[in-house]
């Protein structure tokens, strides 16, 4: 029994056929539930020296600016009662404009940008927040099936406060046509979860003349782990 | 006012530099222990190696004590590494404290759209049986698949099957 038997179902099933990888990973048995709260425990806290000035900024680590369209991710990190997850670790990665990962295993012959690494981390302030600055990455064929293409996506990894926090997830952009061919992104069952993956356009969010605006809310489980008063 | 949470997604192939943790896989403490090293492999339903996994771990301290946070490095009691080409992975820890001494670990990979939750114990079998995490299945051979085998020394094998014949215990959390 996983998830998908659960009537709040949000996550994807660990065996999703349309997305092959699953076929051999996904475990068979049934996970084991266990009493309700062992597992919450408080999690890792990650030491303020651990983010460094301009490691939101993907866009500054080259000799010169990387290709693409410049842009501002911002959002709020929320628990399930919508309070703000303070001071926790944002990692994202994504391709490049061109679709190409600067990784050893991305084979797909699309130009690395020698001036995009297109990695960074952050932590969210006293509200939750969180700001990025980046390119657009681009879309990027992959095996999946025939004429697989991976939509534009950035990937996140959350800590949130405690490991029932934990998540890594994708966000996607508005409009992009390629959605509905997606095994990942349709792997989650319920159309408003889906959605809660995209990102909304927010062109005052962006800075004026150099760089658009998108905006990305994420919402950890585990409301519990929030610690009250700080 | 109530939010709804964000779905979880694969972490796909290319996440390595991305999440790599200088020294993820030598985990400190505020206290001194015990020093052990865990080594293993995991495996998937056809038995090839998963070569592209992302472990973590995350324990009580040697005295018992959740880790507080310290210093400009990593966060104390908490481990990062990638599996290798041959799906194998090595992280050096302090022994936890507590009864039936246990790391959390969690395991994400291409092919997992959710990551998968376990524990591996330190402890006699009689002892992890008794966990009361573990309460549901307490009877069953599967809890086997939970403990670290000593490899003399400081040393201990735990190997990891994410389908199949053997297939470790995962939670639903």
């Amino acid at each position: 029994m996983n998830d998908m038997t659960r009537p709040d179902a949000i996550d994807p099933p660990y065996l999703y056929p349309g997305y092959k990888s699953t076929l051999a990973r996904a475990p068979r048995e049934a996970l084991v539930e266990v009493p309700a709260g062992t597992l919450d425990v408080p999690g890792p806290t990650v030491p303020k020296g651990f983010v460094k000035d301009g490691d939101n900024d993907l866009t500054i680590h080259g000799k010169s600016a990387p290709l693409g369209e410049k842009m501002v991710l911002t959002g709020r990190l929320l628990d399930a009662d919508g309070r703000p997850i303070r001071r926790s670790l944002i990692e994202i990665w994504q391709a490049n404009a061109s679709g190409r990962y600067a990784h050893p295993a991305d084979q797909h012959d699309a130009p690395l940008d020698p001036n995009f690494l297109g990695m960074g981390r952050t932590f969210t302030d006293d509200q939750g927040r969180y700001r990025f600055v980046t390119v657009k990455p681009g879309s990027y064929p992959w095996r999946n099936h025939p004429f697989a293409w991976r939509p534009q996506h950035i990937h996140f990894s959350l800590l949130g406060n405690a490991p029932v926090q934990r998540l890594i997830t994708q966000m996607y952009f508005p409009g992009d046509p390629l959605l509905a061919i997606d095994p990942v992104y349709n792997s989650v069952p319920d159309e408003q979860a889906r959605k809660r993956m995209v990102s909304a356009l927010s062109l005052e969010s962006g800075i004026e003349e150099v760089a658009l605006g998108y905006t990305f809310d994420i919402v950890l489980g585990g409301a519990r782990a929030t610690p009250l008063g700080i | 006012m109530a939010a709804q949470r964000t779905p979880s997604q694969t972490v796909g192939p290319f996440f390595h530099e991305a999440l790599r943790w200088k020294d993820g896989g030598n985990v400190t403490f505020a206290e001194v222990g015990q020093r052990i090293v865990l080594t293993g492999r995991v495996t998937d339903g056809a038995g090839e190696p998963v070569a592209d996994a992302l472990m973590e771990t995350w324990q009580l301290s040697p005295l018992g004590k959740t880790p507080a946070a310290a210093g400009d490095a990593r966060p104390h009691g908490f481990g990062r590494v990638e599996t290798g080409k041959d799906g194998s992975f090595r992280i050096e820890t302090s022994m936890p404290g507590g009864d039936a001494p246990c790391l959390e670990v969690s395991f994400f990979s291409r092919g997992l759209l959710k990551g998968l939750r376990t524990r591996v114990y330190f402890a006699a079998e009689d002892r992890v049986r008794a966990d009361p995490v573990l309460k549901a299945i307490a009877g069953s051979p599967r809890v086997k698949t939970l403990i670290a085998q000593p490899a003399g020394g400081n040393r201990y094998r735990w190997d990891v099957r994410l389908q199949g014949e053997g297939e470790t215990v995962f939670f639903a959390v």
